[in-house]
């Protein structure tokens, strides 16, 4: 047994100063646009349903029992609330989302408290897919996701990337896989 | 026995001359009606909650009305004959250059165009009713979709191996199997002359699964459409023993040591009728349960109604895993898992263990045997593992579990019900054994090429996996966690994520950058 304890580690030490390290990857943030657009979409959500709330407390067209208004009132609060506080952590959250490519693997760091570190090797990636909704295609962004035999669960995703540079880290994936194909 | 093979291929006609090339479209044997037929009434058995109303409902109704009712029935067994009839009728099916080509659908047409080459599976699936008449079911299964899939519902089983063989040999030409598959006679499923046997699990070694392992559910599975009538049916039978159930179950009345009595002899009653029922469900699954391997092919065969055969290329495999449960570690004995892909997760039906292939209940030895037989190399018993740090326990106790019982225990005194701190007290400190346990266990190792995980509670399970399987890394680090210089590594493979929490930061690093390397330098396949 004792002899075996000792190879813990000693085969990657000899190699670790050679392997590059995700702990000093060049880090790129997404796009500021795609914060404060958030940040604004998220505000607007919540002042809506506030506004709702309002509409059907003080409109005089249909009589509302006296209790059900109450708990209607109290839970839009509630909701107000949860959507103001979620606006308040995206503000913090959408700043702190950074991407970085390497040769050989795209990785993806977000988080506030918990912090994560996706990170796809190309060579693993089953297809790539650009992902724009109306408002993304709006002010000019996309969303790059990549899949791999990972599953569902587990698609490998980047939000708020400028049209352009979604397009070409989505061809640089592609000729990679290529090159990988015919050399 | 030659007589019998004489016959077999004369039934088959042409079809079954050497190379099984069916180049004109070609229907199925007309026993495939039998096999739509159950498919149909195992449907409406599925369905059965909604349709319970209905029936209940109608029965009385029938039998009050029969000269109404008997036609219509009459109608819908004629009309389920028809359907059946026409589903076989429209089943065709034909194999063209390294091709096979389904066509199926009575109103809704579907085509299936599968080249060989993208077929990743075959297996060979044989329901009860096939077995006298030696039949089987062709499943092929692709990476893609799981609509992709095709299935030839019914064929000749030798008929059925040779499309088998092809299929195969076109994934590698210069893997030359033998031609004469030679037809034994008990076994449906003719081995060929190269198979070797690595395992079979005999009934005792099932009836520990069962016991260890709980299978209720396939047997409950089964059993599922007759609920009603059995729960009538015990209760009748204590009626005739002159135990009144339901007077025993008015608490009311009885002094606490009774009720006491009543709900141990219940509970162990209830622990032996799903004992028994898990050992039924073990059988069911395993039966006949062998593991064999033909190259690098490994096949499990086995079940006693339906039997399935799952076929496994060595380079399909992601992950082995060893596990053990707190009765398999008293009886010493161990399932062992092969986990592949689980992309078509979907189809996977109860029973089958369609993308696993499990070896139920095995002694430490062969279970160590087959895992040198997958991977040579694997150190898994012999290496240390390292632990996780003793934060795992601080968070889950001190940040988690003490402020929920503190708040519990000073609301309960607060109400004046300190008789429930009974059952808050134990209950708490069950669950505190439980994430000792859990930290007990948590732990990895690696060599040069694996990484292995040992985790579990009670029980005691190990993960193996080749570096170079793994298709994403992810490196999860909390507030906490960094003022502590910790992290959390998760490596996805094909077959789902495996998990190492609380180790320090620097190793964790290292872990995914050695996958990492290793998945891009060495450029190998994962399956």
């Amino acid at each position: 047994m004792a002899t075996h304890q000792q190879p813990f580690f000693s085969n990657q030490t000899l190699l670790s100063t050679d392997i590059p390290s995700i702990e000093k990857l060049a880090q790129q943030p997404i796009e500021a646009i795609y914060a404060s657009t958030n940040r604004i979409l998220n505000l607007s959500i919540t002042l809506c349903v506030v506004m709702i709330a309002l509409l059907i407390k003080y409109q005089s067209f249909i009589e509302i029992s006296v209790s059900t208004e109450e708990v209607m009132i109290n839970t839009v609060w509630v909701i107000a609330a949860f959507s103001l506080s979620f606006t308040f952590y995206k503000a913090f959250a959408d700043v702190r989302k950074f991407y970085a490519l390497r040769e050989q693997d795209i990785s993806f760091t977000s988080g506030v408290i918990f912090k994560k570190t996706v990170s796809q090797p190309i060579l693993r990636i089953q297809h790539v897919e650009l992902k724009r909704g109306p408002i993304d295609r709006k002010i000019g962004l996309a969303n790059l996701q990549v899949f791999s035999a990972g599953g569902a669960m587990h698609t490998f995703e980047i939000p708020g990337l400028k049209l352009d540079d979604a397009e070409s880290i989505r061809q640089f994936i592609l000729s990679h896989k290529d090159a990988n194909h015919h050399g | 026995m030659d007589s019998q093979q004489e016959f077999l291929s004369e039934q088959e006609g042409q079809a079954a001359s050497s190379s099984a090339d069916v180049k004109q479209w070609q229907r199925i044997s007309p026993i495939a009606i039998v096999y739509f037929m159950v498919k149909f009434v195992y449907g409406l058995l599925g369905n059965v909650v909604y349709l319970a109303p209905a029936i209940l409902i109608g029965y009385k109704e029938v039998l009050a009305n029969p000269h109404i009712w008997l036609p219509v029935g009459l109608a819908a067994v004629v009309l389920l004959l028809l359907a059946t009839f026409l589903s076989f009728y429209f089943f065709q099916y034909r194999l063209t250059n390294d091709h096979i080509e389904i066509r199926s659908g009575v109103f809704a047409k579907k085509h299936i165009n599968l080249p060989f080459t993208r077929i990743q599976n075959v297996k060979l699936e044989q329901p009860i009713f096939y077995r006298p008449f030696g039949f089987t079911c062709l499943q092929l299964d692709t990476a893609g979709s799981a609509k992709q899939e095709a299935k030839v519902v019914a064929l000749k089983v030798d008929f059925a191996e040779q499309v088998k063989k092809q299929i195969l040999a076109a994934h590698k030409a210069k893997l030359i199997i033998t031609d004469e598959a030679e037809l034994e006679n008990e076994q449906i499923i003719s081995p060929a002359d190269n198979e070797i046997l690595l395992n079979k699990r005999s009934l005792k070694d099932l009836i520990i699964h069962g016991i260890t392992n709980n299978r209720t559910w396939i047997f409950l599975g089964v059993l599922a459409p007759f609920f009603e009538n059995i729960a009538n049916y015990v209760v009748l039978f204590f009626n005739d023993l002159g135990i009144d159930i339901e007077k025993l179950l008015t608490f009311a009345d009885k002094p606490w040591w009774q009720v006491g009595l009543y709900v141990l002899t219940l509970t162990f009653i209830c622990m032996l009728a799903v004992t028994l029922f898990s050992i039924a469900g073990s059988i069911i699954s395993f039966y006949g349960y062998t593991l064999s391997k033909v190259a690098d092919r490994y096949i499990r065969r086995s079940g006693l109604l339906t039997k399935h055969e799952v076929t496994m290329r060595l380079a399909r495999l992601q992950m082995v895993v060893r596990q053990q449960d707190w009765l398999d570690v008293l009886l010493n004995r161990m399932n062992l898992k092969f986990e592949q892909s689980n992309a078509n997760m979907q189809n996977i039906q109860p029973g089958a263990h369609n993308n696993k292939i499990i070896v139920p209940s095995v002694k430490p030895d062969e279970c160590q045997a087959l895992i040198d037989d997958v991977y040579p190399q694997n150190q898994m018993m012999n290496l240390s593992y390292q632990g996780i740090s003793k934060h795992f326990l601080i968070r889950n106790i001190v940040y988690i579990l003490l402020p929920i019982f503190s708040l519990l225990v000073s609301f309960f005194i607060v109400v004046e019900k300190v008789n429930v701190l009974a059952f808050i007290v134990p209950l708490f400190a069950v669950l505190l054994l439980m994430v000792f346990c859990r930290w007990l266990r948590w732990g990895f190792a690696l060599d040069k090429h694996f990484i292995y995980i040992r985790k579990g509670m009670f029980g005691v399970d190990y993960y193996c996996f080749p570096r170079y399987k793994v298709q994403q890394t992810r490196f999860k680090q909390s507030w906490f966690l960094q003022r502590k210089q910790l992290a959390t590594v998760s490596f996805v493979l094909a077959s789902g994520a495996q998990d190492i929490p609380f180790i320090p930061q620097n190793i964790a690093y290292q872990l995914i950058d050695n996958a990492l390397f290793e998945v891009e330098s060495s450029r190998k396949s994962w399956m």
